[in-house]
């Protein structure tokens, strides 16, 4: 079992292209950690440099405290699954299991053994003797996996291992691996732009983006707590909507629109010089719901808005709306009658609002809070 | 959009071609390859079954005679000098082949193992490898003889100028070294070719299997063994499929270094140089269309046979991958 240390990690590409910078994390042993982020964060590239796969240009990575920078792949006791599964394809399943076991020459029994154990747990004893072309994606995903479990590795890494499956497998490997990992307890460390896949998989999340850190913590914490716009939006499907306007006493001035603050938030607000200044507040889609007469005081406060589309998609329906000219969606039940250009009255619950500040984009909040 | 009058006019006045019409141009079409039929029945199928039924018959001179069944391949086999010069021929192939695919494509799959790992300059030695094989063959056969003339030939002046004049030797003049020269020739001749295909050989490797390698502890060596040769097989036997067919069917670059009797004393002959004197005269035969054609069609089943068998195993062996 695996503790990983990684301290002000860069990473530059030739001289001007910046891949990954000060990247500074603590992973605890057993934890399940998802780097997530659009594609060209450097979520991969970080993942590669723990591997060994691609040099550090500046940093220290430790596993279990030992300095691993200079350490050859082989030596950091780490497995990795690959996007396009790696598999060995001139290999049966058996083969590309037993290849790693049998570069470090273990003997033939316990190399057996292992193969035998993994491909149990993983429901590939059938397919031991098949080479990677007979199998299906799933399959191939499950060999790619236990390629990395008969190892009995400290640490494993997976680069965006279900981004070539099916939307169905995706989600039913999706639990293999959480299950996995429960069962294993290997420290893991996972890439992916899904942000669902974060979501459901992670104890704790690394949001990047253009090769910075945005935001470590549990997704819950992520998701209620995004420390930026750019969290904020990216996290939660679908994204959070934002608008920009005026921080007044107790209000909010989108345009002609004015939503009511709650004084829990306006306090906040007011000490840290806020009023009379421009922010950006963001809301869930799920903190906006049809208004019924009397919700319109207090917290909630409510639009009356053109809706532009209005799509069931079985469970809920989603609404799409403007107000003021910035682009919203809201989450309502599925039993709604609201269909499209209709004007609806919907009610927003500002005690839910995220405030934004405009220029830094950064999460406003209480210096104390961000301790 | 709104559709005027107009528009629906259009669409009417132009209705789809009859049946009869799509049918006719089909086979209008046929007629472009009428050419290239010609001259592929002409210079490819009708030699090859005007060999075979020559192959059973007598000839005077060019002139067809009787029918005598096996009668030329058995005199092939067992007439004196015939027999002795096929077997000498056919064991001289052989070599050839061996020789070729130990000079040529194993230097050509270093090669291109070292042009893939990124060095500098990669599509300089590219060309600069590829380049002979745009020269004839006949070209490079008389460029080669020239530079390998015992007396003033450029290569045992150099080694006498650098001082290894006891290496100097008439290469192509000594029965023993002959054929050996010929099959470096052959492969300097060659090599950007197989070069060619085993870099896309390569390159089809994913990256990230090297990386899986890696992180599974493989060695250099196992790498190589294990990963790469085995991932390049398909290049390697396409290669070494071509080098069995040509090493069979060489002709022009002995012929032009040697004559056509694979001189000194047939220590160059193959079977092709010697189905050429059969056929069309010289010393053993002379104008023996007879029996040239029963060579020619053993000369084709072996071909036939080995490419068969080799491509038998090699689809097995992608099926299973």
């Amino acid at each position: 079992m695996a503790e990983l240390v990684l301290e002000h990690i860069y990473k530059q590409f030739d001289k001007n292209v910046t891949a990954v910078s000060d990247f500074h994390l603590h992973i605890k042993d057993e934890e399940f950690i998802v780097f997530v982020g659009p594609s060209g964060c450097g979520k991969s590239t970080t993942l590669r440099m723990i591997a060994g796969l691609e040099e550090i240009t500046s940093g220290n990575i430790y596993i279990n405290g030992k300095r691993v920078n200079d350490v050859a792949p082989k030596d950091r006791d780490i497995a990795m699954v690959f996007q396009n599964y790696a598999l060995y394809p001139h290999m049966t399943v058996y083969g590309n299991m037993a290849f790693g076991l049998k570069n470090r020459k273990f003997p033939k029994a316990e190399i057996h053994e292992r193969v035998i154990k993994a491909a149990k747990i993983l429901g590939l004893e059938e397919l031991l003797d098949r080479k990677p072309k007979a199998l299906s994606g799933g399959q191939r995903q499950r060999v790619a996996l236990g390629r990395a479990i008969v190892r009995d590795a400290q640490v494993f890494l997976m680069d965006e291992p279900l981004s070539n499956l099916d939307a169905k497998l995706r989600v039913q490997m999706r639990a293999e691996i959480a299950m996995l990992h429960q069962r294993l307890k290997t420290t893991t460390i996972y890439v992916t732009h899904d942000q669902t896949e974060a979501m459901t998989m992670a104890t704790r999340l690394v949001v990047m983006k253009d090769g910075f850190i945005q935001q470590i913590g549990s997704p819950k914490e992520v998701y209620e707590h995004p420390e930026n716009i750019f969290v904020g939006g990216f996290i939660g499907s679908p994204a959070m909507n934002f608008f920009e306007g005026t921080v007044g006493e107790g209000t909010f001035t989108i345009g002609e629109t004015i939503l009511s603050i709650p004084d829990s938030q306006m306090e906040m607000l007011r000490s840290l010089g806020y009023i009379g200044k421009e922010a950006v507040i963001g809301i869930r889609p799920e903190h906006i719901e049809e208004a019924v007469s009397g919700n319109g005081s207090g917290t909630k406060s409510s639009v009356t808005v053109l809706v532009e589309v209005s799509e069931l998609t079985g469970a809920e329906t989603m609404v799409y709306s403007s107000l003021e000219g910035q682009k919203f969606v809201a989450r309502l039940s599925a039993e709604t009658l609201i269909r499209h250009g209709e004007r609806v009255e919907l009610a927003f619950s500002m005690e839910k609002a995220h405030f934004f500040d405009k220029e830094t984009e950064m999460r406003i909040r209480h210096v104390q809070e961000a301790v | 959009m709104v559709l005027k009058e107009q528009d629906v006019i259009e669409v009417k006045a132009s209705p789809k071609p009859s049946k009869n019409k799509r049918n006719m141009k089909k086979h209008l079409l046929h007629l472009f390859l009428l050419p290239a039929l010609f001259f592929y029945v002409g210079f490819q199928v009708y030699p090859i079954l005007a060999a075979f039924v020559n192959s059973f018959y007598s000839f005077k001179g060019m002139v067809r005679q009787d029918f005598i069944g096996l009668e030329n391949f058995i005199r092939l086999f067992t007439e004196e000098p015939f027999n002795n010069i096929f077997k000498n021929a056919f064991w001289h192939n052989i070599i050839y082949f061996i020789g070729t695919v130990l000079t040529k494509l194993v230097l050509a799959f270093a090669l291109a193992l070292l042009i893939s790992s990124r060095i500098k300059g990669r599509e300089f030695f590219k060309a600069v490898f590829f380049m002979p094989k745009l020269l004839s063959v006949i070209v490079v056969g008389f460029l080669f003889s020239l530079i390998l003339n015992p007396t003033n030939g450029a290569l045992n002046s150099f080694l006498k100028m650098v001082g290894l004049a006891e290496w100097a030797h008439p290469w192509l003049g000594d029965p023993k070294t002959a054929l050996y020269t010929i099959i470096l020739v052959n492969s300097w001749y060659g090599i950007g070719f197989a070069i060619l295909i085993f870099l896309a050989g390569l390159q089809a490797i994913p990256e990230e299997i090297y990386e899986a390698a890696k992180i599974d502890g493989a060695s250099g060596f196992k790498m190589l063994f294990r990963i790469t040769i085995p991932m390049a097989m398909p290049a390697i036997m396409i290669m070494t499929i071509l080098t069995f067919i040509g090493s069979f069917e060489t002709f022009e670059l002995v012929f032009a270094m040697q004559g056509s009797s694979g001189g000194p004393y047939y220590s160059t002959d193959v079977l092709a140089l010697f189905f050429y004197r059969l056929a069309f005269g010289s010393v053993d035969g002379g104008e023996a269309i007879g029996l040239g054609s029963a060579l020619a069609v053993i000369l084709f089943l072996i071909i036939c046979t080995a490419t068969a068998i080799s491509l038998f195993f090699f689809k097995r062996k992608e099926i299973e991958q």
